[in-house]
């Protein structure tokens, strides 16, 4: 296999030995390897793996987006750039890469297609999840291979290429699909598990969510009462409510 | 396909269900839509799975995997929930789902802290070979990393498909008002979803999306 596509294969399992001290460490030295080997064979063996162990410091980002930091890096030791500078580079696109992965995949796309999938759940059923996985690893094949790429050409150049990509305007416009894609799954869902409730139920149990809702926007309650200790809470109530009906 | 062959089949997608949330692809197989469908649909009822599923999936909707924020793991529990759905009447699979997904969540949150932690050990381990570029000892790390991600899934869907088999012993259908458990679990998933999607929207042009959204919902919904 080509060292890009060897490359672009580790990266799928950039996070697989994911530590709170390392974060993406290990795992972008994983990726960054296959390209640093091949980029510096002129070089000698200590100055390739001064490079790898560069490669394997701490880093953290998107792991979606860890590509753009490999590419640029492996461009960075081609260049002949000093270690410092690239550790600084290292440290530099930690923030960007991970506050625009975050916005554009964990609180944009992801959520969008995921909203997508159960708005649709009970007309398309199967399909409707079957879908969602196709489009969201094309869509992430895309991605993380457009990124190694931008870092590859780019090199210490890549924070403005960021800046100047499509990246921020997509975060923001996926964000927005998935608040409407969110809302739209909300009431759908509901609707298709309260089939057969009487009308108090239906209000009892909407009326309990939405209440929960706005309980877990309270400043002092954001941190305290999650949506799954809250689920576990009316949980307990219900389990009580069915014990004491026996 | 015979029992002891579905619940072979429902532990092999638990394994992979769990190292995806973080380990290997990332490629939404961990999401409760997707873990519990296909367990549901390997136990012979995809319509159980599929209804678990977008349930859990709705609390899934409330966590945003940031840095080194700490989380619930939907994967598995929802595998332990779309098998626990699948072996109820249909009127309580999502209550189940819920008492054996819910808890089984926060567990699989706890468990990839201690995995998270043992990986550190296991870097420490190798720090003077990590330090002098050593490629063998990157490699050593990520794939013992997988390892230990594939055998905490793999226990973990142990404990959920032998806790979802229990709960399957009861005879719900003579439990009164057993489903107060669905609608109980359904409230949950609303607020959890709702405030989640409340948060991140923030207070301008999302809000207004979010509401939109909302509004087509409720419109669809009711036309169900």
């Amino acid at each position: 296999m080509k060292p890009r596509g060897e490359a672009l294969l580790r990266l799928f399992a950039v996070q697989a030995s994911y530590t709170y001290e390392r974060m993406l460490g290990i795992g972008v030295g994983h990726a960054s390897a296959p390209l640093l080997r091949t980029t510096l064979s002129a070089r000698s063996a200590r100055e390739r793996h001064e490079a790898i162990a560069r490669s394997a410091d701490f880093f953290n980002a998107h792991p979606y987006l860890a590509g753009v930091a490999v590419g640029a890096e492996v461009r960075a030791e081609q260049d002949g750039v000093s270690g410092a500078v690239i550790t600084r580079l290292r440290t530099a696109l930690s923030g960007p890469l991970g506050s625009l992965g975050d916005q554009l995949i964990w609180a944009g796309w992801v959520p969008a297609l995921v909203g997508v999938a159960l708005a649709t759940a009970p007309w398309a059923g199967l399909w409707a999840v079957a879908g969602i996985v196709v489009v969201h690893n094309a869509l992430r094949f895309r991605l993380m291979s457009w990124g190694l790429d931008l870092g590859l050409r780019e090199g210490l150049g890549v924070g403005a290429a960021l800046q100047r990509s499509w990246l921020p305007r997509g975060a923001e416009g996926a964000q927005r699909a998935a608040a409407f894609a969110v809302g739209l799954a909300v009431p759908i869902v509901a609707r298709t598990v309260l089939i057969g409730g009487s009308r108090p139920e239906v209000w009892l149990t909407a009326g309990c969510g939405v209440a929960g809702a706005l309980l877990t926007m309270l400043p002092f309650a954001r941190t305290r009462i999650t949506g799954l200790r809250f689920g576990l809470l009316l949980l307990g109530l219900a389990i009580l409510v069915v014990g004491g009906s026996q | 396909m015979s029992m002891p062959l579905a619940v072979l089949a429902v532990l092999a997608w638990g394994t992979i269900a769990g190292l995806d949330l973080v380990s290997v692809p990332q490629g939404l197989l961990s999401r409760p839509i997707v873990a519990a469908t296909v367990a549901g649909t390997l136990m012979g009822h995809v319509t159980a799975g599929l209804l678990a599923g977008m349930v859990l999936e709705l609390y899934a909707l409330d966590v945003l995997p940031i840095g080194a924020s700490r989380y619930p793991d939907y994967s598995v529990a929802a595998v332990a929930g779309g098998v626990a759905a699948s072996l109820v009447p249909l009127p309580v699979a999502v209550g189940v789902a819920g008492l054996i997904g819910l808890p089984m969540a926060a567990l699989g949150g706890w468990t990839l802290q201690k995995l998270r932690r043992r990986n550190a050990i296991s870097i420490q381990r190798r720090l003077e070979r990590v330090a002098a570029g050593d490629g063998r000892a990157i490699w050593e790390l990520q794939r013992n990393g997988i390892g230990r991600d594939a055998l905490r899934s793999f226990a973990l869907a142990l404990v959920g498909v032998a806790l979802a088999l229990a709960a399957a012993q009861l005879h719900w259908s003579l439990i009164l008002r057993a489903q107060w458990l669905s609608w109980a679990v359904l409230a949950g998933g609303i607020a959890a979803a709702l405030g989640g999607a409340l948060r991140s929207a923030g207070q301008g042009a999302r809000r207004r999306w979010l509401a939109v959204g909302v509004g087509v919902g409720l419109i669809l919904g009711l036309a169900q």
